[in-house]
């Protein structure tokens, strides 16, 4: 059953048929020929439960305030407040961009929206001071990564819709790694920029009394960071809740920019709509798969599969890893997680490990898959919004931040506690 | 001039726009609501089952909103060999991708209404302190799944018609592959090595 299902999923996913469908035919296929009942009566309800679930509405949520974030002007003023800040450091105005996909990640769930408001808000300041352009947008695509781990994450509720972990718990333990692969990237930057300085640009200067006039502008994200991630922490409110409040709150930051109209509404609305659906195909999918392998018996193939290979926790763990950085390189990333959830993640509860920290763990993954060519898509979202230049300059550019990225992996093996130390605390 | 099947779809389009804006609108309400709830709790005036309403919501928008992304062409594919393959090719591929998608979809509206059925037939209630009677948001949920198919099956008849008349970009702009966004994914955008 497992070669069957390796070779159907891989197969039927480069046929390009949808991967929410892929994930149904294959349900269908070991209802059918796996399983000594049939499972497909089933199928209704197994869709209906998996679409009612309160958890996520979130996800339009989270959506839905990232949607009216990035059109309300927002971007902008936080770009011009960093710069003030951190353009001093060699390579300048890139650790503006990194620091702004950081503040960003930090209250929109997506991280294409990150990529795209930055690419659209930076680019022009880097053409006009004459940055070169490899490492400049690489450090958008690559920040715009953060997205899907700084809280809230919309991967981190459908990872944690799937396997039936708590949410509030992932959310916190993708805080800590988050912040430090942000600055990681600034290290890497400040690294390279200081040994070849012609990979950076101007390095700028700003007064004091500049820098803490810009912090109004940091303000009112701070506030929305604040507010999401403090009432989830608190326990006042589930995540679900916490996201409301955040759709409120960027109504009003965008009211107050004067952003605010029906026009800005309507689309915001169509593009949370346009998400949820592509999101929850997969999803349900997803869920429904679930349902037949575990009705089909697959933990107990697993057990036998892991015993006949002899491989140690361990050893199962970097094969795993292994597999998520090759399929990174060809599938698109929402679909390589929940298509691969039902398998991979019962293989590493089997093998000992923390589900939240390997929520973590294949985050990091999932977001090197974001920036590696040649299916990465935050290259061809910095790409499409710079509209300029080749392609192959975002990916070579790219390419320090997909290294810091390995490291991150390599550190959360070693040091486990960097996840689990604040859902610990909760 | 248009042809008929390319006009069948803009309606299509036009219509499932209207839907999702509906949707939309359906989802702010739930999020007043769960604020509603959230601000109301330390005053003692929160109306209660937020979470039951949001599942509600989250059930109707979803099988609901399903047609406007098929017509946006938001369900993600894998588009690795497509782009690669030449123009019949990639016609072939779209095609098998939405008969795939559209007996799926018919599959799922039709094992969909028994749950409705015993429902009804059960007369049943959440077992929540609002005792919300089920069949409402499941008749929403079962009728938008009924949408989504019928628009996905009209969506294949149309570039199947498209595709007899060998009209291959028509059939493109109905069925073809987009990133997300919104650009023709892949290749056909630019450079790739």
């Amino acid at each position: 059953m497992m070669v069957w299902l390796g070779a159907g999923l891989l197969g039927l996913m480069a046929l390009s048929i949808p991967v929410g469908v892929v994930l149904f035919l294959l349900g269908f296929g070991v209802s059918t020929f796996f399983s000594p009942f049939p499972l497909m009566r089933g199928l209704g309800q197994i869709v209906w439960s998996s679409s009612s679930a309160a958890t996520l509405i979130a996800i339009p949520f989270f959506v839905l305030l990232g949607e009216i974030l990035v059109r309300s002007g927002v971007a902008a003023r936080t770009y011009g407040a960093l710069d003030k800040w951190v353009s001093w450091l060699p390579g300048g105005l890139i650790h503006a961009n990194i620091a702004t996909a950081t503040l960003f990640s930090a209250t929109s769930g997506s991280s294409v929206a990150t990529a795209a408001t930055v690419a659209t808000v930076a680019t022009p300041q880097g053409v006009r001071l004459g940055y070169d352009p490899r490492l400049f947008c690489g450090s958008i695509a690559a920040g715009g990564t953060l997205g899907v781990m700084i809280p809230p994450s919309i991967n981190l509720i459908v990872y944690g819709f799937l396997t039936e972990t708590s949410i509030p718990q992932l959310f916190l333990a993708g805080l800590l790694p988050g912040l430090l692969l942000a600055l990681m990237f600034m290290g890497v930057t400040a690294a390279l920029c200081a040994a070849w300085p012609a990979l950076g640009g101007p390095r700028l200067g700003a007064s004091w009394g500049a820098r803490l006039a810009g912090l109004v502008h940091l303000a009112p994200i701070l506030a929305l960071f604040g507010v999401i991630v403090g009432t989830i922490y608190a326990g006042v409110a589930t995540p679900t809740e916490a996201a409301a409040v955040g759709v409120a709150v960027a109504l009003m930051i965008a009211a107050a920019n004067g952003a605010l109209s029906l026009g800005v509404l309507r689309d915001s609305l169509l593009g949370a709509v346009r998400v949820t659906a592509m999101i929850m195909l997969v999803v349900m999918g997803a869920y429904f798969l679930n349902f037949t392998l575990a009705a089909a018996g697959l933990g107990r193939q697993l057990q036998t599969l892991m015993d006949g290979l002899g491989l140690s926790p361990m050893g199962t763990l970097l094969v795993v890893i292994a597999l998520y950085i090759v399929l990174g390189f060809f599938i698109e990333t929402l679909s390589l997680m929940v298509a691969t959830i039902p398998i991979v993640v019962p293989i590493i509860v089997a093998a000992g490990f923390d589900k939240v920290w390997f929520g973590i763990l294949m985050i990091v993954l999932i977001e090197m898959a974001l920036i590696t060519p040649p299916v990465g898509l935050n290259l061809y979202v910095v790409q499409g919004a710079r509209g300029r230049g080749r392609i192959g300059e975002v990916m070579i550019g790219a390419a320090p931040y997909a290294a810091a990225m390995l490291a991150m992996v390599a550190l959360l093996i070693a040091a486990p506690q960097l996840a689990l130390f604040l859902p610990r605390m909760l | 001039m248009a042809t008929p099947e390319a006009r069948i779809v803009a309606a299509l389009r036009r219509a499932n726009e209207g839907v999702a804006i509906g949707v939309g609108v359906a989802l702010l309400g739930a999020c007043a609501y769960t604020l509603a709830d959230v601000i109301g709790r330390p005053l003692g005036l929160a109306p209660g089952g937020n979470e039951e309403i949001a599942g509600y919501v989250m059930a109707g928008a979803t099988s609901w909103g399903m047609a406007y992304g098929l017509l946006a062409l938001a369900h993600v594919r894998i588009d690795f060999v497509r782009m690669r393959a030449a123009r019949p090719g990639r016609a072939a591929l779209d095609l098998l991708a939405m008969l795939a998608l559209t007996a799926t979809t018919l599959l799922i509206a039709a094992h969909a209404w028994p749950v409705v059925a015993k429902t009804l037939a059960n007369d049943s209630r959440a077992n929540t302190a609002l005792e919300t009677p089920l069949w409402i948001p499941q008749m929403v949920w079962w009728t938008g799944w009924l949408w989504f198919a019928a628009c996905a099956a009209i969506l294949t008849l149309s570039a199947i018609a498209a595709m007899l008349r060998r009209d291959l970009a028509g059939a493109d702009a109905m069925i073809g592959a987009r990133d997300e966004t919104g650009g023709e994914a892949g290749a056909e955008n630019g450079e790739t090595p």
